[in-house]
């Protein structure tokens, strides 16, 4: 029993502090795919085609002064960034990163990720109160507004794997998907995959999403006050929710750890779902990078006009289907 | 008349489901691209040759003199006022006896350039000045002539440019040529 928890406490330290290390090269991986996307280079000063550069802005972000507002709530301020980022590394608890590779393999596992994953904004609001700043406070009731908005078809297009597998544990989902993924299963799996991946963007507040810190309106949204290492727990937090997303997204839809090898060794398993993730998350960059931001009532129009009884609509077709025929692929 | 957004959901729907595709190529072509920038302090790029950059002072490549006879047109046609001569007379020409220009307000107008008679100031190919302290911008005239020597000239020097903006003199043959050949109603006439 101790052994148990010993072993389940090793386990969750490896595991986050590989993820924080995967976050601060994730930053570099979008910089320089955004750049390329504009036929820029992005960091190359920094070691040897910029590879250091995310070392570099960590210490930079460490070294940094602390600056607290005069007018912020101090404890509310101060505690802003450790609620924010705790149910972002929290959602990579359920995560199998391959057959018995993971930390905890909940039988409700999908339902604990979106629960988790959406107590972030408790800590964002409350960033953005106890800033006592304006921006941040419009950026965080902003950020309330959206995220409550996509919430609702977020977790209904995730029940479509659900519905499919027949099970809420994530490693059954991915098991399940052995003979097709759901992506593929065209056409329900391949809306819902798209459908994921609009309302990924929208919980992770990317362009053209990111009303809650859009620049030209609100400098940096609710995170406009903080500094230094605060600052940097925020960033953390959000590109953490944002490769647990990916990660999700491939688990549900691209077949997680199935790829050549992974039968052997779990850890082959385990890059083959890597890299999956990071295919989720360079086309989200790549949207990123598309498009220009949408006004307020336009993304609250998309998700209650279109999203909400789209998803619904979807869910009930899956359904039917699987009534009728059965789950595809098994 | 082209349809109005926001007047039918599915034709909103419709020009949006092909103006994503039709985005995300742009941005996915570009990806492929050569990324377009230039590694600044490892590599330059060639400037064009009227590039108008830092300002030097010349000297006669024959006889080694100073161009800079102190005539104080510069100083003059200078909208922000940057630069400031004081002649120097001498038996067979003048000279500058001072000579500063203060770069850091200098907006690079290359007017000075163009009116100096004995094309003795330029423009370098070169912007390549940064420094911590102001007053290091502060040119006199021994810097200016560093400067010419240190860094390649651009193209325009005064005499080039007026050369070049003057309207083109018929050549004198021609212009004899047809008053001797064919009677010039109006020239003959006043000549009686």
């Amino acid at each position: 029993m101790i052994m148990d928890a010993v072993n389940a406490f090793v386990v969750a330290f490896v595991v986050l502090n590989v993820i924080i290390g995967m976050v601060t090269y994730v930053t570099l991986l979008e910089r320089k795919f955004a750049a390329r996307m504009q036929s820029r280079i992005g960091p190359y000063r920094v070691g040897p085609h910029g590879l250091l550069q995310p070392i570099a802005d960590a210490l930079k972000l460490m070294m940094k002064e602390d600056v607290v507002p005069r007018a912020a709530d101090r404890s509310v301020y101060n505690l802003a960034p450790i609620v924010f980022l705790v149910p972002c590394m929290l959602i990579f608890a359920t995560l199998p990163f391959a057959p018995g590779l993971g930390i905890a393999d909940l039988n409700i596992g999908i339902l604990f990720f979106l629960a988790v994953s959406a107590m972030e904004i408790v800590g964002l609001f409350m960033g953005g109160w106890g800033s006592n700043n304006k921006y941040a406070l419009l950026s965080a009731m902003r950020a309330v507004n959206q995220i409550i908005s996509y919430d609702l078809p977020f977790i209904f297009v995730a029940l479509v794997p659900v519905l499919l597998a027949g099970s809420l544990r994530l490693s059954d989902i991915a098991e399940a998907q052995a003979g097709l993924w759901y992506a593929a299963w065209f056409p329900l799996g391949t809306i819902a995959f798209l459908f994921y991946l609009l309302t990924t963007l929208a919980a992770e507040n990317r362009v053209p999403f990111d009303i809650l810190e859009a620049e030209s309106e609100l400098i940096a949204g609710f995170r406009v006050e903080y500094s230094g290492m605060k600052f940097a727990l925020i960033q953390l937090g959000e590109y953490a929710h944002m490769i647990a997303t990916s990660y999700l997204g491939a688990l549900l839809f691209l077949g997680a750890w199935a790829g050549p090898g992974s039968d052997g060794s779990p850890w082959v398993g385990a890059l083959w779902f890597t890299l999956k993730a990071m295919f989720v998350f360079l086309v989200v960059t790549w949207i990123r990078w598309s498009f220009v931001r949408i006004r307020a009532d336009q993304i609250l129009a998309i998700s209650w006009k279109f999203l909400m009884p789209a998803a619904l609509l979807l869910l009930m077709a899956t359904a039917v289907v699987v009534a009728l025929q059965g789950a595809p692929g098994g | 008349m082209a349809r109005r957004l926001g007047e039918s959901f599915w034709g909103d729907f419709f020009s949006l489901c092909v103006a994503v595709p039709r985005a995300m190529k742009v941005t996915f072509i570009n990806l492929f691209r050569r990324p377009v920038t230039v590694h600044y302090p490892d590599k330059t790029r060639n400037y064009p040759d009227r590039y108008r950059g830092l300002l030097a002072l010349t000297y006669d490549k024959e006889t080694g003199e100073e161009n800079c006879i102190g005539c104080r047109l510069c100083e003059y046609i200078c909208p922000p006022q940057v630069i400031k001569v004081e002649m120097l007379k001498a038996e067979k020409r003048n000279f500058a006896k001072v000579f500063t220009l203060e770069l850091y307000a200098c907006e690079f107008c290359e007017l000075c350039v163009q009116v100096c008679p004995t094309d003795a100031i330029i423009m370098m190919k070169s912007f390549d000045m940064s420094t911590a302290d102001r007053r290091e911008l502060l040119l006199d005239k021994d810097r200016l002539h560093q400067i010419g020597l240190q860094f390649e000239p651009s193209w325009a020097t005064g005499n080039l440019l007026r050369d070049m903006q003057t309207p083109p003199k018929a050549p004198k043959a021609a212009a004899t040529e047809p008053a001797a050949a064919g009677p010039a109603p109006k020239a003959g006439g006043a000549a009686e």
